[in-house]
């Protein structure tokens, strides 16, 4: 396929594109989902297409095609060449980069799993989601749904450009997510849900914690727990975020703000504000695609969209902002070097700034030392996603929560959302825990300009912040 | 591929992709979805263009035999892809055991529904014709005073599917559309305050006048904004932007077929019962000639229906696919989706078939808005835009918590200052039973739900 890519970069190149990036995908993602007793999903996709980028006059011009063809995979360029020609009478601002050298990729870039998922029959996937159901079961209390899933996406990505760079890599994201729905006795229903996802091999499953069992018998007692559980008050408290929810603050708030297509364009809060004291000394936020996931979770993304080779950028160095996440482009115009964001969904989608693996550095705090720190508050736990506005405000949900006194955990809480404005958040930061966990999963995924759900990793350790605005019950 | 032979040449690869997965199993059952859809935009933010232009194109296969049911789709409608959806489908078939024991069958031939109406006109515009129209809404928000920062886009969709079982369904469906969209961001010193504009049509070529301006100027209107500093409980009047994403998080959830059956529906056992304010009717209007989602069949291939979701407050009926209408015995009303709608994906072939409302609509009330404003004897926050984090709403609790972050205060009767974010919380049925007021003011959002304005009481908020 390469020679493909590399036929197609040269034609581009004759049609008077001045670069040419030339990208294939050749991926493959399983589904199985079961919903109480009945097999809902036993899904197989392959996703395979080819992706060109033209420049002309510092403007991109994008196509793309399912065909591998090589006459179908010129059409796809001259289309893209079309696009870049016309869109650049429109551009007042171009984001020119400059040459750089070839880059190549090694074997050695791509994960090795243990035990790869495609070495695995469906009937041994079937039956991790049936005993993590049937373990929820065991343990959940007055169940209304189980529902157990299993998702798989793996495969190789491709790609050279008009420098000659030639990347060849293969992509692994597994996930096994449990969700136990329950009714309590005025009728409403609550949740409790628990997963073990990132890039990884099957053998993560017989690992103490991280079983099918422990997972579905996780997700049965957060849900039995939620039936007695007190809606969250609304007001301002001080909170502890959990080590998941950390991780959706450090995505959806600061991450894309930091996103460099928005510094660039000016829509960002943190526009001119590189070496301007944003938080407290708590909070140091890295993103990067070759994080110590063997230790720590997360995704492996040795190479972004446009062939740029994985680092580990410190986005924010205890409370000071230091560099954006960036494409070629907008590192040019920003003056800093390119941070291997450059990502899109699939081959359909132009590559732009998106995050690898976001998260928070950890502190010194243990979770017990960190709750008596908290005093009086709400510990909130796991989170079903959020979202943050172009001036920085945001909401995220928590899927449950604790009201902590003196310390001390009291009862449970539902429905805990917490909102604000993340540059007033990041100064109430006032400690971390000393573990630290990301992880990034199959079903979810980061969305961003229609191309959704992005495979990202999150996550962080336990975060103490003061005076956080609570939703909830007034 | 025309627009014109889209359909023939996508039933004709269906016809011999059934052939070809009876070939190799003449006992199971079969479905073959082809999909094929141009799409082009050009968007361009604060000087900064990206420009678009490519097909997507793909197949999925669904195979059925002894209650087993898999699934296998890949890019591409060539029939060498197609073959490799079929023979992965029956590999997954003979790879498990495991059964759907409430599979029923593939869906029933019927008459087809009749496709959505469009502007032949749309299918002429060109790339240049996009950087025009983008430029123009760009220009219009340029004009209003303030520093504003403008991005904005434009683009046209074109395309079909065909669907083909083993039970002697082939039908196939085709429609167009153009869109534009206009997001701006005041700013003030440290405030900044951002509104979004759009408009979806297939009834004529894109005409984005005055698009721009309405964004900017709503952006503009927001600066300035106070703290509410209270924690209490307040009406809260909807505008149709905003309505539209409470009908999506709320009812368009909990009326699908699959939620009901599954016990996730806080409203399933409500059928008959006054679940909302008397004055509130919602529909599913799969058959109208101008609804962005109408089609003449949904994704399994039966016909596109129009559907009475709620008369007068009172819950009338469900949304069905072939498979959950089969469960719970009810009629099937031709919602049956392919990751289509709103947050739909471009992959839309890699997905089985879900339930979605397709053109959802709220009914006028009598009032202006501005009446309804009127009516306000102390009081109550306007949102006058999406609310923050409303689509991460669970539908089971039913419970939603959300930041209003464009929102004005209205205190007897008058809308007042712009309010810094605002937290809003409540439940969304009891919402539904507190409706104080509908407006008359309908517009088609850019949800793709046509509704008015909605005056909600009971909702704490906290800002």
């Amino acid at each position: 396929m390469l020679d493909t890519l590399r036929a197609a970069v040269s034609y581009g190149e004759k049609l008077s594109a001045d670069f040419v990036e030339a990208r294939f995908d050749d991926l493959t993602l399983r589904t199985l989902r079961r919903i109480n007793d009945t097999w809902k999903d036993i899904i197989l996709k392959s996703r395979t297409g080819v992706g060109i980028t033209c420049y002309y006059d510092a403007t991109p011009g994008y196509s793309f095609t399912a065909s591998e063809d090589q006459e179908d995979v010129y059409e796809t360029v001259k289309r893209a060449y079309k696009m870049a020609k016309a869109a650049s009478t429109a551009a007042s601002l171009k984001l020119d980069f400059d040459e750089r050298p070839a880059v190549k990729s090694r074997p050695s870039d791509t994960f090795t799993a243990k035990v790869h998922p495609r070495t695995q029959d469906l009937d041994f996937k079937m039956d991790l989601i049936n005993r993590m159901v049937e373990s929820a079961r065991e343990v959940g209390k007055d169940i209304q749904n189980v529902t157990g899933r299993y998702g798989e996406l793996f495969g190789k990505k491709i790609f050279t450009n008009s420098e000659g760079s030639d990347i060849n890599w293969d992509f692994l994201v597994i996930d096994l997510p449990c969700r136990v729905t329950s009714k309590t006795s005025t009728g409403a229903l609550v949740f409790g849900s628990e997963r073990k996802a990132g890039t990884l091999g099957l053998e993560i499953y017989k690992q103490k914690g991280f079983t099918p069992e422990e997972i579905g018998k996780a997700a049965g007692k957060y849900a039995a727990e939620q039936i007695t559980a007190k809606a969250c008050p609304a007001g301002k408290f001080t909170a502890l975020t959990d080590n998941d929810l950390t991780g959706v603050l450090a995505h959806e708030s600061f991450g894309h703000l930091s996103e460099a297509d928005f510094v660039v364009m000016g829509m960002s809060p943190l526009v001119d504000k590189i070496g301007s004291r944003l938080g407290t000394k708590h909070t140091t936020i890295i993103d990067g695609g070759v994080p110590n996931i063997t230790k720590h979770g997360g995704l492996w993304i040795p190479y972004d969209d446009q062939g740029t080779k994985a680092n580990m950028t410190t986005i924010l160095d205890k409370g000071i902002l230091r560099h954006y996440l960036q494409n070629r482009g907008t590192a040019k115009n920003l003056n800093q070097e390119p941070t291997s964001n450059c990502r899109a969904v699939h081959f359909g989608f132009i590559p732009i700034p998106r995050m690898t693996n976001t998260y928070f550095m950890p502190g010194d705090l243990t979770e017990e030392e960190a709750l008596e720190q908290l005093g009086t508050g709400i510990y909130a736990i796991q989170t079903s996603g959020g979202q943050v506005e172009g001036d920085g405000s945001f909401l995220f949900k928590a899927d449950r929560g604790y009201w902590v006194e003196q310390g001390k955990i009291q009862h449970p809480i539902r429905e805990v959302s917490l909102s604000g404005n993340i540059l007033q958040l990041l100064t109430q930061v006032e400690g971390a825990t000393r573990d630290l966990l990301l992880w990034g999963t199959y079903f979810g995924g980061c969305g961003k300009d229609g191309q959704h759900p992005l495979p990202c990793g999150l996550g962080g350790p336990k975060l103490l912040i003061k005076d956080v605005t609570f939703g909830g019950q007034a | 591929m025309n627009y014109d032979k889209i359909k023939d040449t996508l039933l004709a690869e269906v016809d011999s992709g059934l052939k070809f997965a009876q070939s190799l199993d003449d006992a199971a059952e079969f479905e073959l979805f082809l999909y094929y859809r141009s799409n082009s935009s050009v968007e361009i933010r604060q000087g900064v263009v990206k420009a678009t232009d490519g097909i997507v194109a793909g197949n999925a296969v669904r195979a059925a035999k002894d209650q087993r049911v898999s699934f296998s789709s890949s890019s591409g409608i060539t029939p060498d892809r197609i073959k490799r959806s079929v023979r992965e489908a029956i590999a997954s078939l003979k790879a498990t055991s495991e059964k759907d024991n409430r599979f029923q069958g593939f869906c029933e031939p019927k008459p087809p529904g009749k496709e959505g109406k469009f502007a032949p006109e749309i299918l002429e515009l060109t790339t240049d014709d996009l950087v025009k129209f983008t430029l123009q809404i760009i220009g219009d928000m340029t004009k209003v005073n303030g520093r504003i920062l403008a991005a904005a886009d434009s683009g046209i969709s074109w395309g079909g599917f065909a669907i083909g079982n083993t039970r002697g369904l082939q039908q196939a469906s085709c429609s167009a559309y153009n869109a534009g969209s206009a997001y701006a961001m005041a700013i003030d010193g440290e405030e900044r305050r951002t509104a979004w504009e759009a408009l979806v049509t297939r009834e004529k070529p894109l005409d984005v006048t005055g698009l721009g301006e309405k964004a900017a100027t709503k952006a503009r209107s927001l600066l300035g904004a106070k703290k509410l500093n209270q924690t209490t409980v307040l009406p809260t009047l909807w505008v149709p932007e905003a309505a539209a994403s409470y009908i999506l998080s709320s009812l368009q959830q909990s009326a699908k077929g699959n939620n009901v059956v599954e016990g996730l529906s806080p409203i399933a056992e409500k059928l008959g019962e006054k679940i909302a304010g008397s004055s509130f009717t919602l529909v599913d209007d799969g058959q109208n000639p101008l609804g962005i989602e109408t089609e003449a069949i949904d994704a399994e291939g039966h016909p596109q229906k129009r559907t009475t979701i709620i008369k007068q407050g009172v819950l009338k009926q469900f949304l069905f696919d072939s498979y959950y209408g089969q469960i719970a015995g009810k009629p099937l009303t031709g919602n049956s989706s392919r990751a289509g709608g709103p947050f739909g994906s471009s992959l839309c072939y890699e997905y089985t078939p879900t339930i979605i409302g397709k053109n959802l609509e709220v009914s006028p009330g009598t009032k202006t808005e501005d009446e309804l404003i009127a009516s306000i004897d102390g009081q109550a926050l306007l949102i006058v835009d999406v609310p923050i984090g409303i689509f991460h709403s669970d539908v089971a609790t039913g419970e939603f918590s959300a930041v209003a972050s464009s929102v004005f205060l209205i205190e007897k009767g008058e809308k007042k200052m712009p309010l810094e974010p605002i937290s809003v919380a409540g439940s969304f049925y009891k919402g539904l039973e507190q409706l104080q007021g509908i407006g008359n003011n309908v517009v088609m959002t850019s949800l793709l739900v046509k509704t008015p304005s909605l005056l909600i009481d009971g909702f704490s908020v906290t800002g």
